[in-house]
């Protein structure tokens, strides 16, 4: 019997060696092109020697005018090309909020809340049995608000959590990268379902002081991937204006939200959203070069609202006893996939390797030119990124990528470990998630990073950045207190 | 007597719930020992009653919220709710469920409201809740602050005697308190039951009857036993003059809470002509107790039975029957539960007319950042038909007109008994 799995081992290890065969030849392979012409070019010029060298220059008859416009003309075109680029953004730093243990919400406290004030028991039924499955842990935390049977949202109460989350974030970040509020040139706030007037961005100039002409954003209703999209804008103002700050906020106010209807397909954001935020500065200085964390590589947005499926599968709308809420659509799993597809076959030639762009070149020609039911090659985006950074949205959402993208438990970690302690804080979460893998030290320079978002419209949105430099722990951050403790074993169902 | 204007409405009421900081772990349980599944049916109210002033009035709620945090990291059991063994016996499960508050206003002042002659007052000032009947959502504790208008603040609190005794609430309270006003906690150890394996051997309990416990109907997984008649309650002080006239009067040394228990017992007796209590239950509260761990029902449960009708003994030979007669009960009270698996319901308090010692239990003492409270209400929810009758500490400086010093009385009795009572002691000492 041991003899028929051995032949299956030795294939499969036969196979690997092939595969890594092959990709080192392709990726590098005008390497492989260039060092035999280069060696045969060595040789010739060793063998003409020194004096026929020379006399080969003399042959072309080149007087100065035309070494001069030689050299203005190599010199122009390298302007042009460096001109041309675009400026590279750096991350300098980023804070996320942690929130204090006083808004603490264990599960056995959600359910005796939900059964308070639910009448319908089947409600509750299904709110227990979502929590029991979401993979959130007994530290996840809500405002002070929603600590109240019923939960209490008054506008104030929203404003009190706004402040509360975005000026700690903000704190945080002021101290940990000593940016003076006046140096900042571009303020751009993302929250999607509070939207008060004056915006939160004119709450953050106004706290903070900030310059009468900065460039200030509000961006409201746009979802879970509203954070990859503040990134974008930003980037987008960095390539216009020179030399400048741009401070990124990314948050989801809890307290407005709450729905009080019977209606299941909108009970699931109350069990799992909670308090969050993240303060990222951006900058373009180069000067700022040298202490930035990282580098903003690429940011790819795929929006499917054209299709009228994807735009209604989260949708806000009151129930029929006029309760509103966010109602989630039953195919949300299969428009997220569709969603993911696209947005990696735009990615997918920007960072993967030729080697995987090739195979997946050829299955496709495969497919359309000789037989169509060849399996459509999934490329192995482990080759062009060490480290993942994956929506918090749920258990559910984090289990569709690994499969899809084919990732190990290990790529996964950040974003199962986020969702445990900090619960799905919406746009937020991709920040919590980059702390995790930094406090646990796992972050090189040279390493690349993919923030992969998702949110209402459909869309989702990606974000590759590159570490620059080597992140030492022990990292000040939502994690230093209990990062010990990570990773834990999430159980498939919780017994409350 | 008894106004019988309506009482001024306690309205607003917010609830929310406040849980330990850090979190206890997910297989913790808090064994409940024999003598606490006896006590289960009862529940001890206290109303503690601040002046207006700055400190108080600029409590937040945010302020009065922080400390429970660390304060129930300590107490964590207070945080479980109960749940039963699969042989029903009951058990704390330590699930961080956490304890419920309670925020209301008033709409009179607190010198209007201390006013009130109505001893029933108390009662709108603290959650009037019992465990059960989902004891698996049941708040063990309950926490009530309520505002009066132009200042001054209420804080009521619930604690289920199943947890501990009046002196392990007291301390709980306190420590709140001190967490408040800028101290820091120190761990304590919960106290770990010995449990099951130290068997003590006992005769059939038949030959030594039980007289103090009374078995109730099981009440299932409400936990609260019905009476018969309808319960209510009066409170007031006697004063040090008086208590000492009362025992120069009875020519007798026993301490102040045996010649109060000794009057009230003889007055009671003359009311209740055809059922004459001539056996009665003696509970003492001593703060000086070693105490194993945070939470312990460690009072000293007796009886005292007096062979003659006690209307017709005098008030000096009831006063020493209570002093030196008292059967201790509390060991036999326990393996009996212990015998029968902790299934059977037990009521204690009013089993018989029971006489509690309560003058141990610091309540004046609760200081928020300095302030102490100017009066405190303190009662039993879960007593019996026969009645309890609390002796209870008073203020160093009583509020209001009355003379300083002395005791507070607590009487909880079948609302038709009080009046009467009132009358008697009235003519016959001049309290009340």
């Amino acid at each position: 019997m041991p003899a028929a799995p051995l032949p299956e081992f030795s294939s499969s290890v036969k196979l690997k060696y092939v595969k890594l065969g092959y990709q080192y030849l392709v990726n590098n392979f005008l390497t492989f092109l260039l060092v035999p012409f280069m060696a045969v070019l060595a040789v010739e010029l060793v063998r003409l020697g020194p004096d026929e060298i020379i006399t080969l220059w003399r042959s072309l008859h080149l007087d100065l005018v035309e070494i001069l416009c030689m050299a203005f003309l190599i010199v122009f075109v390298s302007t042009v090309y460096f001109m041309s680029r675009p400026r590279p953004v750096y991350l300098v730093d980023y804070a996320c909020f942690k929130p204090p243990n006083t808004c603490r919400v264990p599960f056995a406290t959600f359910m005796e809340h939900t059964r308070l004030i639910y009448s319908d028991p089947k409600s509750v039924q299904f709110q227990t049995r979502i929590l029991e499955r979401s993979g959130l842990g007994e530290e996840t935390c809500l405002p002070p608000a929603n600590h109240y049977i019923p939960p209490n949202p008054t506008m104030e109460a929203s404003r009190a959590e706004a402040q509360f989350v975005i000026f700690s974030a903000i704190d945080d970040l002021i101290k940990k990268t000593g940016v003076k509020p006046k140096d900042i040139d571009i303020l751009v706030v993302n929250c999607s379902l509070f939207s008060p007037t004056p915006s939160l961005s004119a709450m953050i100039v106004n706290k903070y002081k900030l310059r009468s002409n900065i460039r200030s954003f509000n961006l409201s209703g746009m979802g879970c991937s509203a954070g990859l999209l503040s990134i974008d804008l930003a980037r987008d103002l960095l390539q216009v204006h020179s030399n400048s700050n741009a401070l990124v906020i990314s948050t989801e106010i809890i307290t407005p939200n709450f729905y009080s209807g019977n209606q299941r397909a909108m009970l699931l954001p109350n069990c799992l959203f909670r308090m969050g935020a993240a303060a990222i500065l951006l900058s373009n200085r180069p000067r700022e070069a040298r202490r930035a964390k990282y580098r903003l590589v690429h940011v790819v947005r795929t929006h499917k609202g054209a299709d009228d499926r994807a735009y209604r599968c989260i949708y806000e709308e009151e129930d029929a006893e006029g309760y509103s809420g966010i109602s989630l659509s039953k195919d949300l799993m299969a428009i997220a996939g569709e969603a993911l597809k696209s947005n990696i076959t735009t990615i997918g030639p920007l960072v993967l390797p030729v080697s995987e762009q090739l195979l997946f070149f050829f299955t496709l020609v495969g497919r359309k030119l000789i037989n169509m039911k060849w399996k459509p090659y999934i490329p192995d985006f482990k080759l062009a990124f060490e480290h993942f950074c994956i929506h918090a949205g749920g258990r559910a959402v984090i289990d569709e990528l690994q499969k899809n993208l084919q990732l190990s438990p290990e790529h996964v970690e950040a974003s199962r470990m986020t969702l445990h302690r900090f619960g799905n804080t919406s746009s937020s979460s991709l920040w919590y998630e980059l702390s995790y893998i930094e406090s646990k030290g796992r972050m090189r320079r040279g390493d690349r990073v993919w923030q992969i978002g998702f949110g209402s419209g459909f869309k989702c949105n990606s974000a590759v950045w590159k570490c620059i430099r080597t992140i030492k722990t022990p990292v000040d951050g939502p994690w230093a207190d209990c990062i010990h403790r990570y990773p834990v074993h999430i159980p498939e169902v919780v017994k409350l | 007597m008894v106004v019988e204007d309506e009482l001024p409405a306690v309205y607003g009421h917010k609830l929310s719930t406040v849980v330990p900081g850090s979190v206890t772990g997910e297989t913790i349980v808090y064994e409940l020992a024999n003598i606490d599944l006896v006590m289960k049916l009862h529940y001890l109210r206290s109303v503690y009653y601040f002046k207006a002033n700055e400190i108080i009035d600029n409590l937040t709620i945010q302020d009065l919220k922080g400390p429970m945090f660390p304060w129930l990291d300590v107490y964590h059991p207070v945080s479980g709710r109960i749940r039963r063994t699969d042989n029903g016996r009951p058990y704390v499960k330590c699930n961080d469920c956490g304890v419920r508050i309670v925020e209301t206003k008033c709409g009179v002042t607190l010198e209007e409201w201390l006013e009130i002659k109505d001893s029933s007052r108390w009662r709108q000032l603290v959650p009037e809740k019992v465990l059960g009947p989902d004891l698996q959502f049941s708040p063990l504790v309950f926490v009530q602050f309520t505002r009066f208008k132009c200042g001054g603040m209420a804080i009521g609190f619930s604690w289920s005697h199943v947890l501990g005794d009046a002196i392990t609430a007291a301390n709980f309270i306190h420590l709140w308190a001190q967490l408040l006003s800028g101290g820091s906690p120190k761990c304590q150890p919960i106290h770990k039951h010995e449990t099951k394996t130290e068997k003590t051997l006992i005769k059939s309990p038949t030959s030594l009857e039980l007289l103090s416990v009374k078995q109730v109907e099981l009440v299932g997984d409400s936990w609260l036993s019905l009476n018969n008649s309808k319960m209510a309650t009066y409170s007031f002080q006697i004063t040090e003059a008086k208590i000492r006239q009362i025992q120069a009067k009875e020519s007798s040394k026993v301490s102040s809470f045996e010649i109060i228990s000794a009057l009230i017992w003889q007055c009671l007796a003359k009311i209740r002509k055809d059922k004459e209590p001539t056996l009665v239950t003696i509970c003492k509260n001593d703060p000086s107790v070693k105490r194993s761990g945070l939470f312990s029902n460690v009072q000293k449960i007796g009886t005292v039975v007096s062979d003659f009708f006690p209307s017709k003994v005098a008030i000096s030979k009831l006063a020493s029957m209570i002093a030196k007669q008292q059967v201790i009960e509390t060991k036999i009270i326990e393996d009996l539960v212990e015998k029968e698996s902790g299934t059977p319901d037990f009521i204690i308090y009013g089993a018989n007319l029971t006489f509690i010692d309560m003058e141990g239990v610091p309540l004046y003492e609760l200081e928020l950042k300095d302030q102490k409270p100017i009066h405190v209400d303190f009662s039993i929810d879960g007593v019996g038909d026969e009645g309890a009758v609390l002796v209870l500490q008073c203020p160093q400086k009583t509020y209001g007109n009355g003379e300083s010093g002395g005791k507070m009385v607590m009487l909880i009795l079948p609302e038709d008994q009080i009046s009467p009572l009132r009358e008697a002691l009235e003519s016959a000492s001049g309290i009340a």
